[in-house]
């Protein structure tokens, strides 16, 4: 069980609370490299389609949106990194923890016993890094416990884990 | 699954012909025939004597078997007729007054006659394809012309049912049943239509199936005794109340002002066509819909206990909707006091019930109504009627910290929140003010969310998701603050779930009798009239210091007071 004395909320940093009694896993950094890799085919087809603007018409709009794409392009590649390590996730007794965002900074705390279903995803780019994504729904839509970026046995561990658990503790609304 | 169960029973309904008890089985296939039976536990007591069919009638438990051996039924033979009017209605809205001036009455009305014709075929044969019957603990629905469709609706997971009747029904004595379950973008299975009788007593059934106790289950079927036990009324709102209220919305107060454009736009012009007058009616009609609509939905709003501890709903002029609600499906409940009602002091208060759709769906559609309208104490005995032990008037709150004024200058002071032994709480709205209130127990997730601007003032959010489709959000507390609440939010919820999963039986189905009103001594409040049950009598001894006294077991809710002592600052 954790829980820690209701008096004393230690005062923490905004992205780990809890810090003596979470342990926070990352998740894999090869989600950085298909997060790059999806940012530069999106910037390919755009520098593509302003390619054709600049030959049918050659008006200065047409470069001066290709630089704005490639600096913005640049900037959130930038993010993306850190954003990617700013996800963790965390298993306790009774619920799991997900945060991301940097930005805007999230932690989602879903209990196993609310556990609807469980959602393993892997797209072309992220089976080629052997990465998946494990989602778990409950049955209210707005928690949101997506975790990207993971290790294929990882996944299936978790997601093992959580049906399992949920089964345990599971019970309808 | 039809081709599993569709054989072996005798005949396909009252009125039916062969073709259609062989139809359904030829669709279904064998794709859909694990479906249903691999669902859920509760079937287990109906899966055998599904597969061995008619060998079954001898044999195995009596109830499992006269539910099983039920036929298919229909809906009322008058349905196709109802369900086409209504589609004939949208047509002709569709074909609006500027056709009709262009092709004139005449080739109006064959227009309108040849779809009128062409939509009631097609609903004949819909009417034709569609029927339902319950098995075991499950609602099965066939329907579907091309895309033959056979749902399985497990009645544990049943949140609502609710029955209405638009004016078309009521005229021929008809009803549409629908049936609330999780997961849905929408409501699924509307049965459309069946008989008042034939409707109130599958209701019944299906709530009785639909609570924990398979034990009650012994009488299926349409002996049922649909009056057993008189209903509790709770409540009524009266309608010169409502009247009134829906005068004091924003639309009301602007429709003078549309009027006056209007005349004077004639006067100027001096145009008076026919067209051009029912353009202009149907646009304001348009304006003021909401209002109206309010007014002919919520007409003669009646809230009762029935004898199972279900909350009643019953309300509408034109169509008239009555829902019946078990307490334990009460995902939150939400009070709303509108600006323009604050000179009577009235609010508004909706309950939230897993299964409708989300917030961003049509207001007017949704059956959500608690109170429409209605003065604070009634709304107090209301909410302690639906979350035994919570008292509305004792739900204190904390404001978020002072430097969380940079983001909210003037309606600092309107924010809060509060965890009480029972609920979570948070209030919002200067103008409009609002509260939520969520069950611990109804707790789906916690969230918590820090944007730039709060990191910089060390502020973050913590919402408490239900499956309602409407958080309660704890706005702008302090960073430590909302760690804590969200640790206590949890730990809270995952109490009040091990609580009522230990006692399944003994949920939140209180008898009526044992929950007593925290209304004052001094007997009913001016406005809406309290309809005093039979039952319990007037039972108004408490006065609110009593409050969650008799139906809380105080001992094991961890004590309060350390909430409202403010963590450190850091």
């Amino acid at each position: 069980m954790t829980e820690p004395s209701a008096t004393a909320p230690a005062p923490t940093d905004p992205l780990e609370p809890w810090p003596d009694t979470v342990d926070w896993r990352p998740v894999s950094r090869s989600l950085i490299t298909v997060e790059l890799i999806n940012r530069a085919i999106w910037v390919v087809v755009v520098l593509a389609g302003l390619t054709v603007g600049v030959v049918l018409t050659d008006h200065w709009i047409w470069p001066a949106a290709m630089a704005a794409v490639v600096v913005a392009a640049i900037w959130r590649s930038l993010v993306t990194v850190r954003a990617v390590k700013a996800w963790g996730y965390a298993e306790r007794d009774n619920d799991l923890l997900v945060r991301h965002g940097l930005v805007i900074r999230r932690l989602s705390i879903v209990p196993y016993a609310r556990m609807q279903f469980v959602d393993v995803t892997a797209g072309p780019l992220e089976r080629a890094f052997h990465l998946a994504t494990v989602q778990l729904h409950t049955a209210a839509a707005a928690s949101d416990a997506k975790i990207p970026g993971l290790l294929p046995e990882e996944a299936s561990r978790l997601r093992d884990r959580l049906t399992a658990l949920g089964e345990d503790r599971a019970e309808g609304l | 699954m039809t081709a599993a169960y569709s054989r072996p029973q005798p005949d396909p309904g009252p009125d039916g012909e062969p073709s259609m008890a062989a139809a359904p089985g030829d669709v279904g296939g064998p794709a859909s025939a694990s479906t249903p039976t691999a669902a859920d536990g509760p079937l287990d007591s109906a899966a055998p004597s599904l597969v061995t069919g008619a060998a079954t009638e001898a044999g195995s438990p009596p109830t499992a078997d006269a539910v099983v051996a039920e036929p298919r039924r229909r809906l009322h033979p008058l349905s196709p007729l109802l369900s086409g009017a209504k589609s004939i209605a949208v047509i002709v809205a569709a074909l609006s007054w500027q056709t009709l001036s262009q092709v004139g009455i005449e080739r109006f009305a064959l227009v309108v006659a040849v779809v009128a014709v062409g939509v009631v075929i097609f609903a004949v044969v819909g009417w034709l394809n569609t029927g339902y019957h319950v098995v075991g603990r499950e609602l099965r629905i066939q329907d579907g012309l091309l895309w033959r469709r056979n749902r399985a609706i497990p009645l544990d997971r049943l949140q609502a049912v609710e029955m209405r009747r638009p004016l078309l029904a009521q005229l021929t004595g008809l009803a549409e049943l629908r049936l609330e379950v999780v997961g849905g973008g929408k409501t699924e299975a509307p049965l459309a239509y069946l008989s008042v009788r034939e409707a109130a007593a599958l209701r019944q059934r299906l709530l009785a199936l639909a609570g924990r106790t398979p034990g009650v289950v012994a009488a299926p079927g349409a002996a049922e005794p649909a009056p057993a036990a008189p209903e509790r009324p709770l409540f009524r709102v009266s309608n010169r109340d409502l009247l009134i209220s829906q005068l004091l919305t924003p639309q009301a107060f602007l429709l003078p002002v549309g009027v006056a454009f209007v005349v004077m736009q004639f006067v100027l012009e001096g145009s008076w066509t026919f067209v051009g007058i029912a353009s202009t009616m149907t646009a304001m009609a348009g304006v003021l819909l909401q209002p109206i609509r309010r007014v002919l939905q919520d007409w003669d709003f009646r809230l009762a206990r029935d004898p199972d501890g279900r909350l009643a709903v019953r309300y509408g002029l034109l169509e008239t909707r009555s829902q019946i609600v078990p307490l334990n499906r009460v995902q939150s409940i939400g009070v709303t006091w509108p600006l323009l009602w604050r000179a009577k002091d009235w609010l508004h208060m909706r309950l939230d019930i897993a299964g409708y759709a989300g917030p961003q769906s049509n207001d007017d559609k949704r059956s959500d109504r608690l109170l429409p309208v209605g003065v604070f104490p009634a709304a107090r005995q209301l909410v302690w009627e639906v979350l035994p032990g919570v008292d509305l008037a004792a739900l204190p709150t904390l404001p978020p910290p002072d430097r969380a004024r940079w983001l909210h200058p003037f309606a600092l002071r309107s924010f809060g929140t509060g965890l009480t032994p029972e609920v979570f709480v948070a209030r919002s709205g200067l103008l409009t003010k609002e509260l939520t209130v969520v069950p611990y127990a109804r707790l789906q997730s916690v969230r918590v969310v820090q944007g730039p601007v709060q990191r910089w003032l060390r502020l973050a959010t913590v919402y408490a998701d239900t499956a309602g489709g409407r958080s309660g959000v704890a706005q702008d507390r302090d960073v430590a603050e909302a760690w804590w609440i969200a640790e206590q939010l949890s730990i809270r919820a995952r109490r009040a779930r091990e609580a009522t999963s230990q006692l399944p039986d003994a949920q939140q189905q209180v008898p009526a009798p044992a929950v007593q009103s925290p209304m004052p001594a001094d007997g009913p409040a001016p406005g809406p009239a309290f309809a005093d049950g039979p039952a319990p009598g007037p039972a108004f001894a408490d006065g609110p210091t009593a409050g969650p006294g008799p139906a809380s077991a105080d001992g094991s809710v961890p004590g309060d007071d350390a909430y409202w002592r403010r963590p450190p600052q850091p």
